[in-house]
């Protein structure tokens, strides 16, 4: 009944799919991180407009479906003269849509530094931007990064929608084959292979780093100062 | 416009409904050392957080060195905000909990600040942090994460990264009150290396033993209010008022006098 | 081409419609959801059969590892073919049951694990166990503490119905995808549908908090 043959012959294409999904994702975050981390911050500015905009931007986005935003934003760029390849739209909506969330990630990491650290930094006289680049934020990346790799996970996934757009990542090339094939059931598991196998390796991945992190701190010094004469031991 | 070292005018500081400062009003020398002591909630925090202007009082003024610091009646622009930076810089601060940087070693933690607030290059910075570090007797931790130091070395990272700013003015907010008891000597001796080099201190405390020895003056606070002031052994021996005198008898204090 | 939204005043009226089809498909299939996850928990609980945990885990695992859309496709494409001719909007709803379950199967033992050990104790040394142990006792505490991350629970669902557009599903994407490839003026038709969902999401994520003052649970400790 299982028509192995499928698996072999269309492998390829769907793996062509994969990748497409992965450079997508990628930029997605490349984008949507440093994003959320603007809108983190204006979130918590004390200027009304910027604080409003953020918020209003990050509400927009994390209380509709990902879909209709994907729709807007390829119906609506060509509006304003951006005529774009449907990739590209792809990751600027992927990329909007995630840097809500890592916005609200990176703003729970900011309120979780105690808040003697911003005092401490105040009172030595650096600026609120100087206090929030060396001593805020570092302390927020240790925190920030199980979470914010989380919602790369379910970016991954999302990622599926772009297919409704024609994109060409891997749910869409699965929708072809199965078109070509009429076999539905090797194509969608394939497909769905995939998907979970890039989700439990990263995943896992993000496992053994905490654990490392974790063993290291508790082990003795991690010494990555410059002026440190022995040989720091880096996690890789 | 004033000829003393360090004034303040006329603070006024409520939250909620609690008044943490009523109407107090402090002139203090160079050199002088005072400490401020009362019970809990009486404001002395709240005082010492002005000078800095780390909590901006809701009425008064406070001026260093002929230096407008902050006045509840202007909004702050860019330049006065950066001066307001720079005199911060001038003004050390010493929490009770200590608030080292973790993510960065001991050497790292007392450089930073010089670079970023006083740009200073890299080279002068790091030999000024290995100095005062060998000060506080840190010397030999200079690699370590504060992770790993005791209650009294973080506290004496805390006193050096302070000190590498050349302050004019030290602001203790109960610097030994979160340290076990054997670890309190070594802060003190830190702190007595201050007083000796003539700085100029505002510190806040239960340790009395250490404040009269060592104080100029000192401030019995309650309500809000500067109740009693002035030399420690007089205010600590013969307290005038009752508010003093029961505070007094609460830290039990027949064996201060060492 | 400019912004004309007597366009989206107009596609109100059917897209409230499919939004009504929306709001029901949710609560349908979270409904479903919340009773497959609360037998599965129960009979984890009680099971304690380590084929059932394997099984479990193989299946939140694929849950929580692929796509909700490929999920869709795969219950909507793959059933036909072993025989099981589901219509869309049934399909549509098992596929939304089977995802939601496996997250709430989650959320539900967090919650289970907050309820004190000491209240199985006591209810078996007062002879309540089974059926009477879990319905008066152990659950109603276990989605007490579990109405925060099930009412976000229910947003994800509130969403993932959208894409059941994608297997002919009227919902309300879809009926805005009729309107729109009739009227050629997508952007106004969907600015409506985006500030309707936008509604209905802000309002469910927001009555996390009424709920929770409702069902206030007064611990005697």
């Amino acid at each position: 009944m299982l028509e192995y043959q499928i698996f072999f012959d269309y492998a390829p294409i769907l793996l062509i799919g994969f990748w497409l999904t992965i450079k997508i994702v990628v930029c997605a975050i490349a984008l949507g991180i440093p994003l959320g981390l603007f809108l983190a911050l204006g979130r918590r500015s004390n200027f009304v407009i910027i604080s409003f905009l953020s918020t209003s931007f990050i509400e927009l986005f994390r209380n509709t479906p990902f879909i209709i935003q994907v729709f807007l934003f390829y119906y609506v760029l060509p509006f304003y003269g951006l005529r774009l390849s449907a990739e590209y739209i792809g990751v600027l909506a992927l990329a909007a849509f995630g840097s809500a969330y890592f916005a609200e990630i990176i703003r729970a990491g900011i309120d979780a530094v105690p808040k003697g650290q911003l005092e401490s930094a105040r009172a030595i006289g650096m600026t609120d931007w100087q206090a929030m680049r060396n001593v805020i934020l570092p302390q927020t990346l240790s925190i920030v990064i199980p979470p914010l790799t989380n919602q790369t996970l379910t970016l991954i996934k999302e990622s599926a929608i772009l297919s409704t757009i024609t994109v060409h990542e891997l749910t869409m090339t699965g929708l072809m084959v199965q078109g070509e094939t009429f076999r539905p059931f090797e194509v969608f598991i394939m497909v769905a292979l995939l998907y979970w196998a890039l989700n439990e390796t990263i995943a896992t991945i993000m496992r053994k780093f905490e654990q490392n992190t974790k063993k290291n701190r508790k082990a003795g010094s991690i010494g990555n100062s410059s002026t440190t004469l022995k040989k720091s031991t880096s996690i890789k | 416009m004033t000829s003393n070292f360090l004034e303040l005018k006329g603070l006024y500081k409520t939250f909620d409904n609690i008044t943490a400062l009523n109407n107090v009003s402090l002139n203090v020398s160079k050199g002088e050392v005072i400490f401020i002591i009362g019970p809990s909630g009486c404001g002395k925090s709240t005082l010492l957080r002005a000078v800095n202007w780390l909590t901006p009082p809701d009425k008064g003024e406070v001026w260093l060195e002929g230096n407008l610091v902050g006045s509840s009646s202007s909004k702050l622009t860019i330049k006065e905000a950066k001066l307001l930076n720079n005199l911060r810089a001038k003004m050390g601060m010493v929490f009770q909990q200590f608030n080292v940087w973790p993510h960065l070693n001991v050497l790292e933690n007392v450089v930073r600040p010089q670079l970023v607030v006083a740009k200073r290059n890299k080279a002068n910075a790091e030999s000024k942090a290995l100095k005062i570090l060998d000060e506080v007797s840190l010397h030999n931790k200079i690699d370590e994460w504060p992770d790993h130091l005791s209650g009294g070395q973080k506290q004496r990272l805390a006193i050096a990264r302070a000190l590498a700013m050349d302050p004019i003015l030290m602001l203790l907010d109960e610097p030994t009150s979160a340290l076990d008891p054997e670890l309190v000597g070594e802060v003190l001796i830190v702190l007595k290396r201050l007083v000796n080099n003539g700085m100029t201190m505002l510190i806040v405390t239960h340790e009395l033993g250490f404040a009269s020895e060592f104080g100029d003056r000192l401030l019995f606070m309650d309500g809000g209010e500067i109740i009693e002031e002035g030399s420690p052994k007089k205010i600590l021996t013969m307290p005038k008022t009752k508010r003093l005198k029961m505070f007094l008898k609460k830290l039990d204090l027949t064996s201060f006098k060492h | 081409m400019k912004f004309d939204i007597s366009y989206t005043f107009d596609a109100i009226p059917r897209l409230l419609e499919g939004a009504f089809i929306t709001l029901q498909v949710a609560i349908l299939g979270f409904t479903l959801s919340v009773l497959l996850a609360t037998t599965i928990t129960v009979a984890r609980t009680s099971l304690n059969s380590k084929i059932f945990n394997s099984i479990l885990a193989f299946y939140i695992s694929f849950i929580r590892g692929t796509p909700i859309l490929v999920q869709i496709f795969l219950v909507y494409y793959v059933l036909p073919v072993f025989g099981l001719n589901l219509g869309p909007f049934t399909a549509g709803i098992l596929a939304i049951t089977l995802n939601s379950a496996a997250f709430v199967t989650e959320i539900l033992r967090g919650g289970l694990a907050s309820v004190p050990i000491g209240q199985f104790e006591a209810a078996k040394s007062l002879g309540i166990s089974g059926y009477a142990l879990w319905r008066k006792i152990i659950l109603p505490q276990t989605f007490i503490t579990s109405i925060p991350p099930l009412v976000n629970e229910f947003t994800m669902v509130l969403k993932a119905t959208a894409l059941l557009s994608m297997i002919t599903v009227v919902e309300l994407m879809r009926v805005s995808q009729q309107i729109y490839s009739a009227n050629y003026h997508p952007v106004e038709v969907l600015s409506g549908t985006f500030v309707i969902y936008f509604l209905m999401c802000f309002v469910v994520s927001r009555s996390s908090v009424f709920l929770e003052s409702r069902f206030i649970v007064k611990r005697a400790r």
